[in-house]
């Protein structure tokens, strides 16, 4: 795992998916999305939640949580939460 | 209780306890607290929460709120993060659904209200607690939730079907969210009190007693302290292959 101190927040992103869902960072990108990969399905998407709460300080509503249906997607639901990608 | 266990999660670790004020969340809270957790007492009345804190020997961080506002429990659940790297609070690792709510009414003198209130404490309030303890816990990897239930909504009670719905709408959450969580190292289970000695039960008489104690095989009420030990017990390491499931602390009780 990289040292997040000293990481921009968007290689803060990409570590974040890299270690809720086992992936490599090729693998995200704006494009991926939720159930495409096996890696990301239900269980992985509690880990990834927990890991952008915990990497980003935020805590996200329910409704977010739901709708985080892609990468690209995870960068404007963390904009709300005033993290800046 | 003297802690008897070895090599407790607790220790160093932090635990939200709710209803912390009533006679079985005191008795929660201490046991906890002896433990060596630090725990988040959450309760309504600050004088209480402030008596509770002086009176425990131990680690207890009062929190003020009501279980059924949701962005009060957010709130708590914000701090609870923050505070999570500082080495005298640790790790969150247990959460103990206990603040409740009982009105007794049959069926034709209940109310919408009353349905409301119970299902809202008891039930709505405690799963949002779930959902966002589990949050913190799969960081780690590591949580044990403990629900309090009841023998009534295990077994049913005249007077008490609101009530005995909420409750029983706990428990099948207990076991379903045990097979949920558990590939995250999350257990879920749940305490099903049945007569316990407290001030929610002061006003009974005799007469009353007498009828309860006809149908519990011990033939007298439990105390809060034999509860608390039962949730002690399922929050710690010592139940680490227990999960989805309700024991009874009713000197076996039928309803």
């Amino acid at each position: 795992m990289a040292v997040k101190s000293t990481m921009s927040n968007q290689q803060k992103l990409v570590q974040a998916f890299c270690d809720a869902l086992g992936v490599s960072s090729q693998t995200v990108n704006d494009e991926l999305q939720y159930n495409t990969i096996r890696e990301w399905d239900s269980t992985g998407h509690m880990v990834l939640v927990s890991e952008l709460e915990t990497v980003f300080n935020v805590m996200l509503d329910t409704d977010d949580i739901i709708d985080m249906s892609s990468v690209a997607k995870a960068k404007t639901i963390l904009a709300k939460y005033g993290v800046s990608l | 209780m003297a802690f008897p266990y070895s090599g407790s999660i607790l220790q160093g670790h932090s635990v939200l306890v709710t209803g912390a004020t009533g006679g079985i969340g005191r008795a929660i809270v201490s046991n906890l607290a002896q433990s060596g957790a630090t725990v988040f007492a959450g309760g309504r009345n600050k004088v209480a929460l402030d008596s509770l804190v002086e009176e425990v020997a131990g680690k207890v961080v009062p929190v003020d709120y009501d279980v059924t506002d949701e962005n009060a429990v957010k709130e708590v659940f914000r701090t609870i993060q923050a505070r999570q790297s500082d080495p005298d609070v640790g790790n969150f690792v247990g959460l103990v659904n206990n603040a409740g709510e009982m009105k007794e009414a049959g069926l034709v003198a209940s109310n919408m209200e009353l349905l409301r209130l119970q299902m809202s404490v008891n039930f709505y309030a405690a799963y949002q607690h779930m959902q966002l303890a589990s949050r913190l816990m799969v960081r780690h990897r590591k949580g044990a939730i403990v629900n309090v239930v009841s023998q009534i909504g295990e077994q049913g009670g005249a007077g008490l079907s609101a009530y005995s719905a909420s409750k029983a709408a706990l428990t099948g959450a207990t076991k379903s969210l045990a097979k949920e969580l558990a590939p995250f190292g999350i257990r879920v289970n749940a305490v099903a009190p049945g007569f316990i000695s407290t001030p929610m039960t002061a006003h009974y008489t005799q007469l009353q007693r007498d009828d309860v104690y006809s149908r519990v095989a011990l033939k007298q009420s439990g105390t809060p302290q034999q509860v608390a030990d039962a949730v002690l017990f399922l929050l710690d390491q010592c139940a680490g292959y227990t999960t989805g499931h309700v024991l009874p602390v009713d000197g076996l009780f039928q309803a």
